[in-house]
């Protein structure tokens, strides 16, 4: 039989048809493919899958380049956008562009396609200088990248800041019974820039879906980036999601993670600090319940000195779900005065649910303060009681408690409508009356 | 005692002490006060010998031996002690442990022998007491977790163990309430002597009711502009620092 | 209290070289070098062994052969070539002894050198000792005192002989060969180390004790302890190791396994200073050891080690917490200095209900060494209300060596409860200054902030060893500041 590497590899052929094959760009798409096909999918051999297996979704037979299925209409996606502010769009149907969905602009800064970034003279320079650069050669960076022709391309020179958020949608339609995409990302932002942005998957039917993203993200001196990912994608979809941050002297980035839908969810986010001064800030919310997997694997890996980094991952798994959370921490011998620090805790309501932690912190240089800390527990019974005697339900006590839990993370949340959907979302999954906006 | 002549040091290349002159003789208990800024906590630290303060002129003298040239522990050995501002704390290293680690460092210095475990506790027993310090505090990790008032005391039970000649007490006044400030100066008192000085550095005069000084000095833009009797500090406390300034241009 | 006093302190920190590197003139009968089943065999017939004894180390020697040597520890070393080591090295003059005077005076003076003389030992601290130089026992003190209580405490090659059953039942029950790779290597060929079983109720009224010596030039050490606490008895067990100072890699590939049966107390102490190496990281023990207990019911396994020596570490001493209310407790000092490389750390698998663990690790780096804590915590579905705290603390002296820690944690019960902890951190100027404003000189104070920073372990350790330990400590970092 057919493996879907094999499939993967066979189809470059017809992938490349559609390319122009004689670019600097193209070079390094066929290198990524030879290491693909070197590497393969990752197996649970490997120390940073082993807790996330993908054996069950790599035996579907995925389309590889969907056609453009049923178009679309605004009324039934309306409700996956944060629509009661204005914001870009950049939207994508089945891992192609969609004009009708999108808002674009070229005023003052770039917020538009990869396809355009990768073959316009225009765009030559930047392309040039950053396509690539900051991504690991693993696995299924790899592979994304052998086919990256598509995606966001957002580009904000010195000392601009961008007045609206910016929307990155991927919409898959089930056009196919299974629809494999490789969405792939570039930020840019330069000098003394500032942006703002929400990045979204969402499949519109039950059929399995495989995306394999990968977003890399530039931070020049003084600029600051605010990006909001949130995952709640029906649950026969799938997600890895690789996200590469370079940052220099004095930028700031935080990048929050919303991890409520899905199947199998990979996180992959990387930061590399190279420049002195820089914070990197790591949220994430996990609440899971069914068969549900998600896995945050995070990276911040400290060059030079001075720098900051703060990490902070609440996790609540029920019935059957697993949580991984891998935070790794590398503080070289050259970045004194480090200050990082690292905050996993987890909630299991289930008997049957897992959650596999590994906080892990790796530091050459002396003048340094790291911690991490890492908790799996229950709710607080006392609190419950607490909470009883005043007349609140079981069943609403033990909701207002994980809601309270998790609601920590939101407080660093710089969109007030991304911070009322998100709590809206929470409240809903853990079926907690909220009672009023917050 | 102590003899400082023309004291000139800088830190990171920024001049602290501009030409400081200061005499203590023995039984004398002098005040150095002076805003924040001036310099106080310099002078200190350099008496003491911290590495990061350069000096760059000028000469200071413990019973004619040039403290320049020694290291800190070298310095501690011949009779100087710093009650520290900010005392550091020591993660497992009982208050016990360090001070007998202390004391006996500095017996082994002078070529004694280690003193023995029955002295040890008895001193330990006396200077407590003086000092109203409850035993279990003794046991405890070094400054880890004390409070404000706890550390300072902390620091003159270390004072009372090691029978310093010169003691100088950074800013020893400072986070402390009225009853623990009582029981500091209290001990204060009671460790003077003929044989040693003090060197009282604070901000405030309220101190000084409490340790009567017989010399304060003003100490403004790294050197001492004024020296007077302890009415010269109440005169401080009603005039302020500007009159100094004032005074001197 | 003990005899050690800082004068005594002052001459250890007078040599700065490796001080028990020393080598013993007695003469031995080394194995020609290389392995195979002839070898294994050899082995097996040279100790008497019974049948099933042979078929058991054969049985390892299969298992071994199709295995890789693991690549996963965060060590570099240069593989040991196994079939460029001796795998056994006994004393000439096999000594079959009864009392300390039989012993040979030279050995004798080895261990006064070493610190822990038996004569010392057994006046002062009233401590059983079975000395394992290179891999056979060489003498066991104090054995009427035990045998009136019923307390077997034996070389294992004289407890396979005298007590076939309870080794056959044990051994291989906690660590089976297949294991890992070094556990089946040991299994093969192994050729001494001690046997303990200590009678229903019983507490052993001293601490009983082994000490590891690897004397001879290219050999390896394989030894295999074995410690059974009946139900409801209590036993605590130190375990000393040195080397002899040599330039090229010697290995050390032990086994170790206790069985706490229900209501029984282990405790497990271990310091270790094999050879690290020199200052240039040239020779230096590979210490590639299997440690593992069991606890039945309401049974507690203590694991205390202070590893200060050895060129490269490879060990996780772990509890299986297979009974209800059984504990498991890992109290770790671990410090590398120069080229070490130390891989360390514990796993503690909750299987019982109301199960409890606590690790304690502490990681102190120096030189250009590299310090590891690697962990497991993993509870089980069935392992209701378990609990778990772990703290490890790195600290750092100079900026060439590096921390690291790998905590795994898998948890698959809802009432569980863990927590983990790490911190990294250095010795602070001010603290060094502060002590130098009180008298202490620096390298004083660093020992003493170590000792400090050290403390919550070296306090979970016998009176007589702790001392040691602290010794250990401050010999094993000086110098590491400049």
């Amino acid at each position: 039989m057919e493996t879907l590497k094999d499939k993967i590899l066979s189809s470059y052929v017809a992938f490349e048809n559609n390319m122009n094959i004689n670019s600097a760009v193209h070079d390094i798409r066929s290198k990524a493919l030879e290491n693909f096909e070197k590497l393969g999918f990752p197996t649970k051999k490997l120390e940073a899958w082993k807790y996330t297996s993908l054996n069950s979704l790599l035996k579907n037979d995925y389309s590889l380049f969907p056609d453009r299925g049923r178009s679309i209409e605004l009324a039934d996606v309306k409700k996956y956008f944060i629509h009661d502010i204005d914001t870009y769009k950049v939207v994508f149907i089945d891992g192609k562009y969609s004009s009708f969905l999108s808002e674009t602009t070229h005023d003052n800064f770039d917020v538009c396609l990869m396809s355009s970034a990768l073959t316009k003279p225009k765009y030559k320079a930047i392309i040039e200088n950053y396509f690539n650069k900051a991504a690991k050669q693993d696995n299924l960076t790899s592979l994304n990248t052998a086919f990256a022709s598509e995606g966001a391309y957002i580009y904000i020179p010195k000392n601009i800041e961008v007045q609206k958020p910016i929307q990155i949608i991927n919409f898959t339609t089930g056009s196919e019974a299974a629809t494999m995409i490789q969405p792939r990302n570039l930020i840019v932002v330069e000098d003394n820039a500032h942006v703002q942005i929400i990045e979204r998957h969402q499949s519109l039917t039950t059929n399995e879906v495989l995306s394999n993203v990968v977003t890399e993200v530039f931070a020049a001196r003084n600029a600051t980036i605010d990006y909001y990912k949130i995952q709640n994608d029906e649950l026969n979809a799938s997600l890895v999601d690789n996200t590469y941050i370079k940052q220099e002297t004095n930028s700031e980035v935080a990048v929050h993670t919303f991890s409520f839908g899905g199947n199998i969810t990979r996180n992959n986010l990387n930061f590399f600090q190279n420049g002195e001064h820089i914070n990197s800030i790591l949220k994430g919310i996990t609440i899971i319940e069914g068969k549900q997997h998600v896995d945050h694997h995070t990276l911040v890996h400290h060059i030079e000195p001075n720098c900051e980094s703060h990490q902070d991952y609440k996790g609540i798994f029920n019935e059957r779900s697993t949580g991984v959370f891998n935070g790794k921490v590398v503080v070289e011998k050259e970045a004194q005065k480090t200050n990082a620090y690292q905050q996993n805790n987890n909630v299991l309501i289930s008997d049957k649910a897992t959650i596999n932690a590994k906080p892990q912190l790796e530091i050459f240089a002396d003048d340094v303060r790291c911690s991490h800390g890492c908790t799996i527990g229950q709710l607080d019974d006392d609190a419950l009681f607490y909470m009883q005697q005043r007349g609140i339900s079981e069943k609403q006590g033990r909701g207002l408690l994980m809601f309270a839990f998790a609601n920590t993370v939101l407080e660093s949340v710089r969109i007030p409508e991304v911070k009322s959907r998100i709590t809206k979302l929470i409240a809903n999954k853990l079926n907690v009356n909220i009672g009023f906006e917050v | 005692m102590l003899k400082i002549q023309n004291l000139h040091a800088e830190i990171e290349e920024k001049a602290i002490l501009k030409g400081l002159n200061l005499s203590v003789n023995a039984g004398e208990v002098h005040a150095i006060m002076g805003p924040n800024g001036a310099g106080k906590s310099t002078l200190a630290n350099i008496i003491a010998g911290k590495e990061e303060y350069e000096v760059t002129q000028g000469s200071i003298e413990l019973n004619n031996e040039d403290l320049n040239e020694l290291a800190p522990e070298e310095r501690a050995h011949a009779g100087v002690f710093l009650s520290f501002q900010y005392p550091v704390e020591i993660p497992g290293v009982s208050v016990t442990n360090f001070i007998k680690t202390a004391i006996n460092e500095t017996r082994k210095a002078k070529g004694l022998e280690d003193m023995p475990a029955k002295d040890m506790l008895k001193k330990i027993r006396e200077k407590s007491e003086l000092l109203e310090i409850d035993r279990k505090f003794l046991s405890r990790s070094l400054n880890e977790g004390f409070s404000g008032g706890e550390k300072k005391r902390n620091e003159i039970f270390q004072m009372a163990m090691l029978e310093p000649k010169l003691a100088i007490l950074d800013e020893t006044d400072s986070g402390l309430d009225i009853d623990a400030l009582k029981v500091v100066a209290n001990g204060v008192n009671k460790l003077k002597s003929k044989d040693n000085a003090v060197i009282l550095i604070t901000h405030y005069q309220r101190l000084l009711d409490y340790i009567v000084p017989d010399y304060v000095h003003v100490l403004h833009d790294g050197k001492i502009v004024k020296t007077g009797d302890a009415s010269l500090a109440k005169e401080l406390e009603a005039k302020g620092y500007d009159w100094i300034k004032k005074e001197l241009v | 209290m003990s005899k050690y006093t800082e004068d005594d302190l002052k001459e250890e920190l007078k040599t700065k070289e490796y001080e028990y590197g020393f080598y013993t003139a007695i003469e031995s009968e080394k194995f020609a070098k290389g392995l195979n089943e002839d070898v294994v065999r050899a082995i097996s017939k040279k100790k008497n062994e019974p049948e099933w004894m042979t078929e058991w180390r054969l049985e390892a020697f299969k298992i071994w052969s199709k295995m890789e040597e693991p690549e996963w520890a965060n060590v570099k070393y240069p593989k040991p070539n196994f079939q460029d080591i001796a795998y056994y090295s006994a004393p000439k003059k096999k000594p079959k002894l009864n009392s300390l005077d039989e012993v040979d005076p030279e050995l004798l003076a080895t261990f006064e050198r070493l610190g822990i003389s038996l004569e010392e030992q057994k006046k002062l601290a009233n401590v059983a000792v079975d000395v394992v130089m290179d891999s056979v026992s060489v003498a066991t003190t104090f054995k009427e005192t035990l045998a009136e209580k019923g307390i077997i405490f034996m070389p294992i090659s004289e407890a396979i002989e005298k007590h076939p059953d309870l080794v056959k039942k044990y051994i291989g029950s906690v660590v089976p060969p297949s294991d890992n790779f070094y556990a089946a290597l040991n299994s093969a060929v192994f050729s001494d180390g001690s046997f303990c079983y200590i009678p229903k109720g019983v507490k052993c009224p001293m601490e009983l004790s082994t000490y590891f010596r690897i004397n001879e030039g290219g050999t390896g050490q394989f030894e295999r302890t074995l410690v059974v606490a009946d139900e409801s008895s209590y036993v605590s067990y130190l375990e000393g190791c040195t080397a002899p100072q040599r330039d090229e890699n010697q290995l050390h590939a032990a086994v170790v396994e206790l069985i706490a049966l229900d209501d029984a107390e282990i405790k497990y102490s271990t310091v270790q200073n094999w050879f690290p190496g020199n200052a240039e990281g040239k020779g230096g023990v590979f210490n590639f050891v299997t440690k593992r207990g069991l606890c039945e019911t309401n049974a507690k396994i203590s694991w205390t080690q202070v590893e200060t020596g050895s060129a490269v570490t490879w060990k996780y001493p772990s509890c299986i917490l297979k009974g209800n209310y059984s504990v498991g407790e890992f109290y770790s000092i671990a410090v590398t200095n120069n080229f070490q490389q130390a891989d360390t750390g514990t796993k503690m698998i909750h299987l019982g209900k109301n199960t409890k663990s606590t690790i304690i690790s502490k990681g102190i780096s120096a030189g250009q060494s590299q310090n590891s804590y690697r962990g497991l915590v993993q509870v089980n579905s069935r392992a209701e209300n378990s609990r778990n705290f772990s703290q490890c603390d790195s600290l750092l002296m100079g900026n060439a060596c590096g921390a690291h820690t790998f905590p795994y944690i898998e948890s698959k019960n809802k009432s569980a409860q863990i927590e983990h902890e790490a911190t990294t951190s250095k010795i602070g100027e001010d603290q060094l200054f502060y002590c130098n404003q009180r008298g202490i000189d620096t390298e004083k104070a660093i020992a003493l902030i170590v000792n400090g920073f050290s403390k919550e372990v070296l306090n979970k350790l016998p009176m007589e060893f702790a001392v040691e330990a602290q010794k250990l400590l401050e010999i094993s970092l000086e110098g590491s500041v400049g």
